[in-house]
């Protein structure tokens, strides 16, 4: 047994060993695409192999949709886009059962129509457009990875990874995600402007056409549908050592403020706590674990580091910390609040589990 | 109480432990929340389950309804939703024969044993309304039609305390129908440092569900329902339980006359705005009988009543405004409840 788990560990090592490579050239083959944006490809990549699903925050026209596309294309995935509308029905996302009739022998029955959910990469534009009981059929498959329709239920295609775009909450006539449904969700990325230099290089090349959407053609697969599922399974197993899971769990548990009979977080920590009207629950915790795994993994390294959690910490938690009215007219936002979360738990200090 | 009963209830205590050997393959901790549930299902109840999210409040019933060998489906409630999204509806189909077009009724996702009312505070009155009834009466109508709910039928609800704004909040006279108002916390640092281990590793979680076994079937459930109505409670239990209750409800008006059916002291009326009606004796009495059964006990105890207490009570006692301002909520009510009604006293049958 003992000799077993060895050769495990030693045939994992070595698979991890493979990932900077792989990850090499999958940029290779976006960047023919896309010009800057690695912190976000990256973030994208650790969502996919922590089997989660991301949210996707960011102006229009960041290339939020060419970045999906072209992730699929390398990773030779099938790819949808669901445009979320006002007037979208659950069984425009899902399918539907039609009836028809039989070619040979003239027999009336029904058949089940997959809708654009069936994909191994979902892009689900500006979900936060659409009524709620059609953003609840979406994030139910998302969660249970099936579709049910009139009595039989349909497996979603494995790998199966959503991201989703969100308008900017102000705008009119959108409902907004509540905030258990965000929860949902492993990350929470935030895309950028593209800096100085890269706007330029954006114009020049996307002008003249050697970039953008018409070079998705050039795009050639470098992995399979198989070996992303084979990495979601070695996340899974690399270790989470003391130091990296009480890092998360204090960061998590810190975050909460202190109910009347759950005083989660630390006295030391009831400065932070006075602006927070909650924070991350269990899955925060996991989230930050899972994620620095995955992120170690991109990395070629066996064992996740608190550095990871530190690199990975805004999108996993931005979504599940809120502050209270307190810290929205003080103008404090989760991203504060994580920040000062961060310096009073430094990184650094011996984590242990706790006895009680 | 037969000799068959007593035999019953010895078996009980080996089957509950059945039941939380499985569970706990895919859940750490929890315990209390967990008998909670299942008291509730024995004595024929639904339950309220309240707590931030994330705290696997899905999981834990997606592994009861497994470990019991039950239907399950999930509805998840949102502003938009219908009453016949819920209990279904007629649809009109061809027969593929003769062409005649007929009525059929398609069973909403009501139809299963176990059915988790997800976030029932997100949708409008009437949605709401059509759920509570199909609870209460074991059965949809539709069409002229009355069509029977699987039995056990057990409806757990959430209500989630977080992003009240755009939430229907259920009426008190609402809460009321549902038996236990059971309240999830956080995890304990220990549980939550285990979770953060295991389930990031494979184990636990989700993934766990496929490992557990049925121990319980529908029919043990059943026979477990009948078995609790007869298991006995002394005349000192019911005592006690009433005089809980009844030093719940506001003892006198403002202009201090007194009220009937209540035996509260000044220092608990002031806090209240209205207390625990009838219902709230008979879940004391039903849920004390319900977990003695659990553990195999012959007969409802004290601490029985003292253990079901908070989630038979929380939900049907209102603070009043001074309490809210003082931050007092229901939960401080019951403590006081039980520090100020004797349990020592001797308890007997009410001559008038």
């Amino acid at each position: 047994m003992v000799d077993e788990n060895k050769t495990v560990e030693a045939n994992d090592t070595a698979a991890v060993g493979k990932w900077p490579e792989y990850y090499k050239n999958l940029m290779a083959e976006v960047s023919k695409v896309i010009v800057g944006q690695e912190d976000v490809i990256e973030q994208m990549v650790v969502a996919m192999l922590g089997r989660g699903h991301a949210l996707l925050e960011g102006v229009p026209g960041v290339a939020k949709t060419l970045m999906v596309h072209s992730l699929a294309q390398a990773m030779n995935l099938t790819f949808h886009r669901i445009q979320f509308t006002p007037d979208l029905m659950p069984s425009d996302i899902t399918g539907t059962d039609v009836l028809q009739k039989d070619p040979v022998t003239q027999e009336l029955g029904y058949k089940f129509l997959k809708g654009p959910i069936f994909a191994n990469i979902v892009l689900a534009d500006e979900i936060n457009r659409t009524p709620p009981k059609t953003q609840a059929s979406m994030l139910e498959a998302m969660e249970e990875r099936k579709v049910s329709a009139g009595g039989e239920t349909y497996p979603l295609p494995d790998p199966f990874f959503v991201l989703a775009t969100q308008n900017p909450l102000e705008q009119e006539g959108t409902y907004p995600l509540p905030q258990v449904q965000l929860d949902r969700f492993l990350l929470y990325i935030k895309v950028d402007y593209p800096s100085l230099r890269e706007e330029w290089d954006i114009v020049r090349d996307v002008s003249t056409g050697s970039i953008g959407e018409r070079a998705l053609n050039a795009i050639k697969p470098v992995l399979q549908a198989d070996d992303m599922l084979e990495a979601q399974k070695l996340v899974t197993r690399m270790p989470a050592s003391e130091q990296l899971i009480g890092y998360a769990w204090s960061l998590s548990r810190a975050s909460r403020p202190a109910g009347p009979k759950d005083a989660a977080a630390p006295k030391s920590l009831e400065e932070i706590t006075k602006w927070i009207n909650w924070g991350a629950g269990p899955r925060g915790v996991l989230a930050l674990i899972n994620c620095s795994k995955a992120r170690a993994l991109i990395h070629g390294r066996y064992e996740a580091t608190v550095e990871d959690i530190n690199w990975i910490v805004d999108s996993c938690l931005r979504h599940r910390i809120s502050p209270n009215y307190s810290g929205i007219t003080s103008g404090i936002t989760s991203e504060d609040i994580i920040k000062m979360l961060q310096k009073e738990i430094p990184s650094d200090q011996k984590f242990a589990r706790p006895t009680a | 109480m037969s000799q068959d009963d007593v035999a019953e209830i010895a078996k009980w205590k080996t089957a509950y432990g059945a039941l939380r050997t499985e569970m706990r393959k895919a859940i750490v901790g929890q315990d209390h929340v967990i008998e909670q549930m299942t008291v509730a299902m024995l004595a024929r109840g639904h339950a309220l389950l309240e707590g931030v999210p994330g705290v696997a409040k899905t999981l834990m019933v997606l592994a009861l309804s497994k470990a019991m060998h039950l239907s399950f489906n999930r509805i998840q409630f949102t502003p938009d939703l219908m009453p016949s999204d819920i209990t279904g509806t007629d649809v009109l189909q061809e027969d593929p024969v003769t062409h005649v077009p007929s009525y059929k009724f398609v069973p909403g996702p009501i139809f299963a044993n176990i059915v988790l009312a997800d976030e029932i505070n997100r949708t409008p009155p009437k949605t709401q309304a059509a759920m509570l009834e199909a609870m209460q009466e074991h059965m949809v109508s539709a069409g002229g039609e009355n069509y029977a709910l699987p039995n056990p039928f057990f409806v757990l609800a959430t209500e989630n305390p977080l992003g009240r704004e755009g939430t229907y909040p259920l009426p008190e006279a609402q809460r009321d129908r549902f038996l236990l108002h059971i309240n999830v916390e956080y995890p304990s640092g220990s549980e939550e440092w285990e979770i953060a281990e295991k389930v990031t590793g494979g184990e636990l979680g989700m993934k766990a569900l496929d490992s557990i076994v049925p121990v319980l079937q529908p029919d043990d459930l059943l026979k477990a329902q009948e078995l609790v109505l007869r298991v006995p409670v002394s005349d000192q239990v019911v005592g006690y339980a009433m005089s809980l209750v009844r030093a719940s409800r506001p003892g006198a008006d403002a202009w201090s006359h007194h009220k009937a059916g209540s035996d509260a002291p000044d220092s608990i009326t002031r806090w209240i705005n209205w207390g625990a009606g009838p219902r709230g004796v008979l879940t004391l009495i039903s849920c004390a009988k319900a977990r003695a059964l659990i553990h195999g006990r012959y007969h409802a105890s004290m601490e029985d009543v003292n253990w079901v207490i908070g989630p038979s009570l929380r939900h049907r006692i209102g603070p009043n405004y001074a309490a809210l301002a003082s931050g007092i909520t229901s939960e401080e009510i019951i403590d006081m409840l039980l520090e100020q009604v004797p349990a020592d006293k001797e308890y007997s049958v009410p001559t008038a």
